[in-house]
Order: C-alpha cells, then sequence, then structure tokens
C-alpha cells in the first residue's frame, strides 16, 4: 500500500518534473530515435516522446522504426563513421554488442543522475554504457476461449494442443529464454546444462505448427491459426486490452525469464545535448509511469510511482518477481550458437 | 551507329550495377575477412578464421544439400507443370493467346509475400486443401502441407513457374511443326511423335528453363522462411538469421560469397549443358 507521504511525493515529483526540465530546456534541433515499430512506437511516442518534446519545444524528435534489436545494432554498426540515429531502444542482447564495439557512449551518474533513481538490476544491465529502460518477461500467450485455460508451462505437452503451438525457437530470444524456463521445470539449472530441456522440447516438437510465427505468435492465435505462443508480456497485455480479451497471458508458475531493453546514446551523435536529454527524460519518474501504465513494461525507475493495477500486469508485481529465473543475458549470448545448433539438429529436426 | 558508340548505352546500366550490386558486393567481401568475438561483437582484422570455421561445419554441407535438394524438387515440380503450359502456348492459335500468356506469367505481378500467405490460407490446418479433404470424408486429421518442406516446394515451384514458362517460350525456336507432321504422316502415334520427336526437340528449352528455375530456388529466400515454419534450413535463410538476428556479418558475408560462388558455377554447368543438347 503506498503511504500518503509516498503519494505525496510521487504527486510532487510529478508535477514538478516538467517543470525542472523546462527551466533548463534552451536546446534545439533534431534527435532520431530508433527502435520497435508498431505498438511500441505509437505508445511510446505518445508517453514518453511527446511530453519530452512538450518540456523542450525547440528539439524535434523523430522516431524510426528499427526492425529488430540485431538489425538496429546493425545500422549503428554501419552508420559508424557517420551516426544518423542519436538514440536507441534495443534489446540488451545486441546493445552489449554495440557498447564491446564502441558504437554507444558510456554514461556518468555525474551527468546523467537519474542513474541514481535506477533499480541496481537496471545500471546491472549496461554496465558503464546504456541502462535498462524496461523490463518484460516471457509469457505463454493462448486463446482466451481454451478449456480448460492454460495453467502452467506443463500444460504446452497438452495433448488437446498437438498442432495448435507457435514457439519462437532460437536464436530469437523467446527460444532461449523457454530452453531457461523448459531446464528448470525439469528440475536442471541452464547454467550448467541445458540436456533435460532439450530432451523434453524435442517431445514438444510434433505438437508444434510452426517454429518461427509469422508476423508473431499474438496474431496467430487472433487469426484461429494456434492456440497458444510464446510472447512478451507487455504486447500480450496490451493485445488482449485491444481485443475485449481474446488473448491471455501466462506467467508461468514454474518461472520466466525478463527480457531487458536498454537504452543508448550513439557515440558520435550530432545533437549530443538534446539526445542526452532525451535518455535522461526516458529514464525519469515521470516518463517510466506513463510508459508502464500504457504499455505493461516493469519500470526500471525504483522511484516511479505507477498505479498498482498496471504494476500488478508487469514484471514487477512481487508475485511475478519470485518467479522470474535469474538469467544473465551477457552469459547466454556466449552459449547461443550452441543452444541454437542443439535446437536445430535435435529439437526442430524432431517430427 | 559505330561498335564504339554502341558501348555508350551500356552506360547508365553499368554505373547502376557499379552502384547498387558491386559496392555492396566488395563490403561483402571485406567483411568476410573479420571475426566475430564470443559475445556477438564484429572485431575487425584481415583473416580467413571465419571462412575456416564456415567450411568446416558440417551444417554448412546440410545447408547446401538442403539447398540442392529443395532447389532440385521445386524445379522438376515446376518444370512437369510449365512445361505442357508453354507448350501450349506456343502451339495455340486461339485469339486469347495473348490473354492466356499474360494469365500465366501473372504471379510475377504480386509480390512474394502476398503469394506466401495466398498459400498458407490454401494449403493450412483449416486451409482450402484440408477443409475440402475433409468435409469429403478422404482425411480425418489435417494433413501437413504448410511449415514443412512440402509447403516450401509447392510454394517455390509455384513462384518460378512464371520464369520457366518464359524461358520455355524462348527456347522453343528449334520445334519445328513440319517434322511433327512428318513423324505422324510416317504413321507413328501422337505418343510416339510427342516422345521421338517433339521432346528431344525441346530438351535445350528445358535445360535453359530449368537452369534458371534451379538458380532463382537457390536463392529463394521469402518463400523458405514464410512457409517452412522454421523447420526449413537453406543457404538463404541463413544468411539472412546470421546477418540480421545473430548480427554475425562475418559469417553470414562467408555464407553468402558461398552460395554466388555455387550459383556460378550452376549457371555455368547449366549453359554447358543447354549447349551440348543444342548440337
Amino acid at each position: 500500500m503506498p503511504t500518503r507521504r509516498l503519494v505525496l511525493q510521487a504527486g510532487l515529483a510529478t508535477v514538478a518534473a516538467p517543470a525542472l526540465v523546462r527551466a533548463q530546456s534552451s536546446l534545439s534541433g533534431t534527435i532520431t530515435l530508433m527502435s520497435y515499430a508498431g505498438i511500441f512506437q505509437d505508445n511510446y511516442t505518445k508517453a514518453v516522446v511527446e511530453p519530452f518534446q512538450q518540456a523542450h519545444p525547440g528539439v524535434k524528435v523523430n522516431y524510426v522504426p528499427g526492425g529488430t534489436s540485431a538489425q538496429m545494432v546493425g545500422s549503428a554498426r554501419a552508420q559508424k563513421a557517420d551516426p544518423q540515429v542519436d538514440v536507441t531502444i534495443m534489446d540488451v542482447t545486441t546493445s552489449s554488442i554495440g557498447n564491446s564495439e564502441g558504437l554507444f557512449e558510456k554514461l556518468t551518474p555525474a551527468e546523467f543522475p537519474v542513474l541514481n533513481e535506477l533499480l541496481p538490476e537496471a545500471r546491472a544491465a549496461g554496465g558503464d554504457y546504456g541502462p535498462a529502460v524496461t523490463f518484460d518477461h516471457l509469457v505463454l500467450v493462448y486463446d482466451a476461449a481454451l478449456q480448460p485455460p492454460l495453467a502452467k508451462l506443463a500444460d504446452l505437452w497438452r495433448p488437446d494442443l498437438k498442432g495448435l503451438l507457435a514457439v519462437s525457437a532460437p536464436p530469437n530470444i523467446q527460444g532461449l529464454a523457454l530452453t531457461a524456463m523448459v531446464e528448470k521445470m525439469e528440475g536442471g539449472d541452464h547454467r550448467k546444462s541445458i540436456d533435460a530441456a532439450i530432451r523434453k522440447l524435442k517431445a514438444l516438437a510434433p505438437s508444434v505448427s510452426t517454429f518461427e510465427p509469422n508476423p508473431d505468435g499474438y496474431s496467430l492465435i487472433l487469426n484461429g491459426v494456434v492456440k497458444v505462443a510464446t510472447g512478451w508480456n507487455a504486447r500480450s497485455q496490451l493485445y488482449a486490452d485491444q481485443t475485449g480479451g481474446k488473448i491471455a497471458a501466462l506467467l508461468p508458475p514454474e518461472g520466466s525469464v525478463f527480457q531487458i531493453n536498454t537504452i543508448n546514446l550513439t557515440a558520435g551523435s550530432k545533437n549530443r545535448a538534446a539526445a542526452a536529454a532525451f535518455v535522461n527524460y526516458a529514464l525519469s519518474q515521470p516518463a517510466q509511469k506513463a510508459f508502464t501504465e500504457r504499455m505493461f513494461y516493469a519500470p526500471t525507475n525504483g522511484k516511479a510511482q505507477i498505479d498498482p493495477k498496471a504494476i500488478a500486469r508487469t514484471a514487477a508485481a512481487p508475485e511475478s518477481r519470485a518467479r522470474m529465473i535469474d538469467l544473465d543475458w551477457n552469459e547466454v549470448l556466449k552459449v547461443r550458437d550452441q543452444w541454437n545448433n542443439r535446437w536445430r539438429r535435435e529439437v526442430v529436426a524432431a517430427r | 551507329m559505330s561498335d564504339a558508340r554502341l558501348k555508350w548505352l551500356l552506360l547508365p546500366a553499368g554505373l547502376f550495377v557499379l552502384a547498387v550490386y558491386a559496392w555492396p558486393t566488395l563490403g561483402l567481401f571485406r567483411n568476410a575477412f573479420n571475426e566475430t568475438g564470443p559475445t556477438g561483437a564484429m572485431v575487425e582484422t584481415w583473416s580467413l578464421k571465419t571462412t575456416a570455421e564456415v567450411l568446416a561445419d558440417s551444417f554448412t554441407f546440410e545447408l547446401t544439400l538442403n539447398s540442392l535438394w529443395l532447389s532440385l524438387s521445386a524445379t522438376l515440380l515446376a518444370l512437369a507443370l510449365s512445361y505442357p503450359v508453354a507448350l501450349f502456348l506456343f502451339r495455340t492459335n486461339s485469339r486469347f493467346r495473348g490473354l492466356l500468356a499474360v494469365v500465366a506469367i501473372m504471379p510475377m505481378l504480386i509480390s512474394g509475400v502476398v503469394r506466401v500467405f495466398g498459400w498458407l490460407a490454401i494449403l493450412g490446418d483449416r486451409g482450402l486443401v484440408n477443409s475440402l479433404a475433409q468435409s469429403f470424408g478422404l482425411i480425418t486429421a489435417p494433413m501437413k502441407l504448410v511449415f514443412n518442406w512440402t509447403g516450401v516446394t509447392i510454394g517455390l515451384a509455384e513462384s518460378i513457374m512464371p520464369y520457366m514458362i518464359l524461358a520455355l517460350l524462348a527456347g522453343f525456336g528449334q520445334l519445328d511443326r513440319t517434322l511433327e507432321e512428318a513423324s505422324r504422316s510416317l504413321g507413328a502415334t501422337p505418343m510416339r511423335t510427342f516422345l521421338r520427336v517433339t521432346l528431344p526437340l525441346s530438351l535445350p528449352a528445358l535445360a535453359l528453363a530449368a537452369g534458371l528455375g534451379f538458380v532463382l530456388s537457390m536463392s529463394a529466400y521469402i518463400t523458405p522462411k514464410l512457409l517452412g515454419g522454421g523447420r526449413v534450413f537453406v543457404l538463404a535463410t541463413e544468411i539472412f538469421e546470421q546477418a540480421t538476428t545473430n548480427t554475425n556479418w562475418p559469417v553470414a558475408s562467408v555464407l553468402a560469397i558461398y552460395t554466388l560462388v555455387l550459383l556460378l558455377l550452376l549457371l555455368a554447368a547449366s549453359n554447358l549443358a543447354a549447349r551440348g543438347l543444342k548440337r
């Protein structure tokens, strides 16, 4: 329960933040923000980009959809000599590649005081570089009319779901996350071995309609092609609302894995001051609150005071946090090829 | 116009190819010498390590066989379907001949993605084919016609058919009707005439069409990607996956060059075969 003092503080922070930002705003020009297309773009523009532009009337934020995270880091790599993008929001598995290739800047608390407000795991995600800006987690998305409803990860092996599953296989990170989840379900630990997961997933393969849902699992459920798919919580929550509850999302009791998006300041940004201001704002309490309440990504700013109803639908809810598997994406990156090969040879090939 | 001045006609196309093909291909060659670090970061260097790794990986061999097998089956299926159509278009005196030819190559006018989604609607578990078969009581459970090799082969064969029909029509030049008439008048049955006269004379056209279809199938990406359901691994899908999901540009570049060389060899072989058949 939020105490009265907390509510008061939050209220003050919300009221004061835009004023503080406005006070320092002598910024101008255009910055380019690259991130995901579709509903992410729509909601991020409304919840974060537009309020930022109101606070900085001289700055225009040009939101460019960049495809997948890997395609975004590819763009940054191709533009290294002449960057066209100032800020990128993408998955941590790819931003870490950009960090080690020198495509993004290190951020210091001296210049970005908001870093001190972030949750420790949000700071840790980027190391000295751009920190986490959203948290999400893998869910099982299912047709809300499914009877009996999906209750656990092990339900994927239910005989009545044969041929009605869409599972994103590795190298898609959903497939990597699922591997760790199944390994835990089988009593193992992905850091030691994924043998148990591979065995179990091999038995699942004949039930899988597609290992590469196109355009995505949510659409395949809504179109009646499959009944269950792997998906991300935030999008699932939003689609559930948008379709009047036709799809539902399950955080499996066996556990799930965080997906982390980081915010990255391009090294050599042509409008660095405005880009830095945007990064600061995106991590600030009002921006984090607005985006979580709009799209159900869990906040990374620990001080953001968010509507409990929205929090309950994110990975930040206490009962969700308790189910999270400790997975270090930087470690998984090192074994990604190995996991990928095992999926191809042992899981996907099983018919 | 003299030959020297004639060459200037090639200038615009030449410049265009240089800008959009030769230059990026050089970039591809450069990337092939780079390496990828343990966490996926690209290390700029000049080494053959990536090439050696890709060529030593048994999966590359598997991908090659998969690509060759898919191309062969799609080409044969497309050839079996295109040959009668092309022969009909070549021979018909119908006043609708022009229109029919347009109908035959119409799939070329539709985006590959749209065509693939059309196939999903036809071949899916609850698609046209399965619904019909189930309503006639032929099957009880839906047949698996998409998200596997079957779906990809069907989709690919359809997508290369228009090109093959055009190639066949272009290659039918030697098909002299008087030779067929001579065969008939000397007492051969229509079947015998077809097997002994028509078919041998159309072999160069068949070789040309098969070569084209094969090369197109080898480089096809959309159909295996969207109809394969993640179960069909071929060179083209692997190059895309390495470049855009794994961010592993060096491996993607090596595989791309490998495929390019393979295609050039196949084209040369098909040209040799076609020339041999003409003699």
